[in-house]
């Protein structure tokens, strides 16, 4: 969607100082002028001029990728998700953050840009195939679409040697997942389930299944995500379809059960992370959702709202860390990288944001934690931690329950894509 | 300078705006006009295919937006004309010294972003916010009522947001009438309200013109007010073409859709300016 938050970034970006390019970058972009201008300046000889690169075209992955520099530059570029990250709620200061800085004396630019995955990309999906710096020295984006640019060859591959804390502490879970083998790109953030999250006082029921979402007795109060895959997914193992081995036939059949409640009013919008605030306000009584925002929404804006996997199954996503071609601070990244994967920093980033934590040992801290508090005798903050300690980690009955993501085709994406915007555009 | 190079004056005049215009909006139209002739995939790069068909294609599947993108900008149209022009005629002619004040309060709003505005009303019509909270607590409003992702929202939305944009052209045209010529009607023993439709009206048709086209314009291609206080029910063509930029990475088909809608605001624009008169911009 268009999102309110992107324009605005969009806007600072015009705004912040402009990085200096490249002598690679600047040589193609004068490049491509010089083409323009000197094909004959006959209209179709112009229009024929401007082709958009292939993906894997300039500075690529592999062989090519320039070597890390031996010191860094003690700046960094970080583009993460709104309330993704711990925040002092008095000062709006990153507490963490702030650490890293102390630590390495690399001052970071946090910026809250990304909302929508597809949406984040195709912000920087023409740097990026231009071969032009997108701005970031990391982006945070969730498995399918790190599988995405991996095929596309706009992410650089990753220096394990920089990174020692990963391979100590990162989960099994985290290592060598399906989207990137052998964590050649990428390391995660975070990770945590879309399922459905709703609030008892509205339904008047528990919820426990995909097909609730579309009883009419909630007609004008259901939420959908306007993330294709999501909604999608969870379509599709409602019809009993894995996601992971779908399709294009039975992502008609996912479109064919959503068309009908769009059009008769059923949801009330598709929504980015702006469903948060509708679930919370209770304008939503039910509606898609990640699971880590709803237990921030129990604690922290609406204790009413409850999460639920549903029964025919939720989709299990990963959100990474990685370092976009032509980020002007690769060394810079990497310290940052291995920086959340020590327990110290990875605990209070979890005690904040309440999602899966991808570090080993989290979970327990967090539970000593709220031992603290009790002793302390603050136990508000106490019960909050003991909640949060126990979705720290999800059970093995949870892992049982979700999915993955189907790798798609271009072809198969743009059939999906047609699919979907005929139901999300009535 | 001598006098023999005289005439070139005006085309050195004409530089710096021709060159602007050239490199912001000759260039890149014309690289979209290229782009909607491509065919490709994000992997496999995009080349020309002088694909002309994706133009019907898109109008055909878009046909629905497309409607109700005009439907809307006329409504919205009508709704600021019709309340801006009383606006504009209090500030004119009764304004005083208040004028500049007044004229202030109208562009007050600009002091804030655009969406900053429009998320505002979002939360105050909120199903439970404070306007309709009250009034259903109050017993007024059926519990189950909504205005935000309901049309009535999105057009009040645009007619908020474009009102200024009516008002001010409205005003400069109304402040130049020479209220004499009122008053001569008057003593012609025209009524008020002849006097008005055949003085004032037509003398201030010109701001009527400019006014309408600065709201129509914006207002057919908008896609934040559907975004922020609409539903899928609401879909403006603007927010199919930012989501098949942004989100589907569809760049010919966006781009194609871009130029369509470009190519029916100029077709609509000449009509009117057939129908009112082209002349009133410049008079």
């Amino acid at each position: 969607m268009p999102d309110e938050r992107q324009i605005e970034r969009a806007i600072a970006r015009a705004f912040r100082p402009r990085r200096r390019l490249t002598r690679r970058a600047f040589l193609q972009q004068s490049g491509r002028g010089a083409v323009i201008a000197g094909s004959a300046l006959s209209l179709p000889a112009i229009l024929a001029a401007c082709g958009i690169g292939p993906g894997d075209s300039p500075g690529a992955s592999g062989a090519s990728q320039a070597p890390l520099p031996s010191a860094p530059a003690g700046v960094l570029d970080f583009a993460n998700w709104p309330a993704y990250i711990d925040i002092d709620e008095e000062t709006g200061d990153y507490p963490t953050l702030a650490k890293f800085t102390d630590d390495t004396e690399i001052e970071v630019t946090y910026t809250e840009a990304i909302n929508d995955n597809e949406e984040f990309f195709g912000t920087i999906q023409p740097d990026l195939a231009a071969g032009n710096p997108p701005g970031y020295d990391i982006i945070v984006m969730t498995d399918w679409m790190i599988e995405k640019m991996i095929r596309l060859g706009y992410l650089q591959e990753l220096d394990h040697s920089r990174i020692p804390n990963f391979d100590a502490n990162a989960l099994e879970l985290y290592k060598n997942p399906w989207y990137d083998p052998n964590n050649a790109h990428s390391i995660a953030w975070q990770s945590g389930i879309t399922g459905i999250g709703y609030n008892p006082t509205l339904t008047g029921r528990e919820i426990t299944t995909f097909d609730d979402l579309l009883d009419p007795e909630f007609a004008g109060r259901v939420g959908m995500f306007s993330e294709m895959r999501d909604t999608m997914s969870l379509t599709l193992l409602s019809l009993g379809i894995e996601p992971a081995d779908a399709t294009v036939e039975q992502a008609a059949e996912a479109r064919d059960k959503l068309l009908g409640p769009a059009q008769s009013g059923q949801f009330r919008n598709f929504y980015g992370n702006e469903y948060y605030d509708e679930l919370a306000n209770g304008n939503l009584a039910l509606t898609i959702a990640w699971s880590g925002d709803v237990s921030q929404m129990k604690l922290y804006d609406n204790s009413d709202v409850e999460f639920v996997v549903p029964d025919t199954g939720g989709m299990l996503w990963i959100d990474n860390m990685a370092i976009p071609n032509g980020a002007a601070h690769p060394l810079d990244a990497h310290m940052m990288m291995d920086f959340w994967y020590d327990i110290e920093n990875a605990v209070p980033l979890t005690e904040y944001v309440g999602y899966f934590s991808p570090v080993s040992g989290v979970t327990e801290r967090v539970l000593e934690d709220a031992e603290t508090a009790e002793a302390e005798g603050d136990t508000e903050w106490a019960e909050a931690l003991r909640v949060i300690s126990a979705t720290a980690n999800p059970s093995d009955e949870v892992l049982s329950q979700v999915h993955n993501y189907r790798r798609l085709t271009e072809e198969e994406e743009s059939q999906w894509n047609d699919y979907f915007n005929e139901v999300v555009a009535g | 300078m001598p006098r023999r190079w005289r005439w070139l004056v005006p085309y050195l005049f004409l530089i710096p705006g021709g060159l602007w215009l050239l490199a912001f909006f000759v260039v890149p139209m014309l690289v979209m006009a290229s782009v909607s002739l491509q065919e490709g995939s994000l992997g496999t790069g995009y080349s020309m295919t002088w694909n002309f068909g994706v133009y019907p294609e898109m109008l055909t599947q878009w046909a629905t937006q497309f409607v109700r993108s005009l439907v809307y900008a006329l409504i919205v149209t009508a709704l600021t004309l019709a309340i801006g022009y009383p606006v504009a005629y209090t500030i004119a002619f009764r304004g005083g010294r208040y004028k500049n004040v007044l004229l202030l309060l109208v562009i007050l709003p600009f002091f804030t972003a655009y969406i900053i505005r429009t998320l505002s009303w979002k939360l105050i019509l909120a199903d439970n916010g404070f306007a309709l909270g009250t009034l259903k607590d109050v017993g007024i409003l059926d519990d189950g009522f909504r205005l935000i992702a309901t049309p009535i929202a999105v057009v009040s939305g645009l007619t908020y947001n474009f009102l200024p944009f009516m008002i001010l052209p409205l005003y400069v045209a109304l402040e130049k009438i020479d209220w004499r010529l009122v008053e001569a009607a008057t003593d012609l023993y025209a009524s008020r309200a002849q006097a008005f439709l055949r003085v004032t009206l037509p003398l201030s048709m010109p701001g009527v013109f400019a006014g309408s086209l600065l709201t129509f314009i914006p207002a057919i291609g908008d896609f934040i007010n559907s975004e922020i206080l609409g539903s899928r029910d609401t879909t403006m063509i603007g927010q199919v073409i930012q989501r098949l930029f942004l989100n589907n990475n569809a760049y010919p088909e966006a781009a194609a859709l871009g130029f369509m809608l470009m190519a029916g605001i100029m077709v609509l624009i000449v009509m009117y300016s057939r129908a009112v008169g082209a002349d009133q911009l410049t008079r």
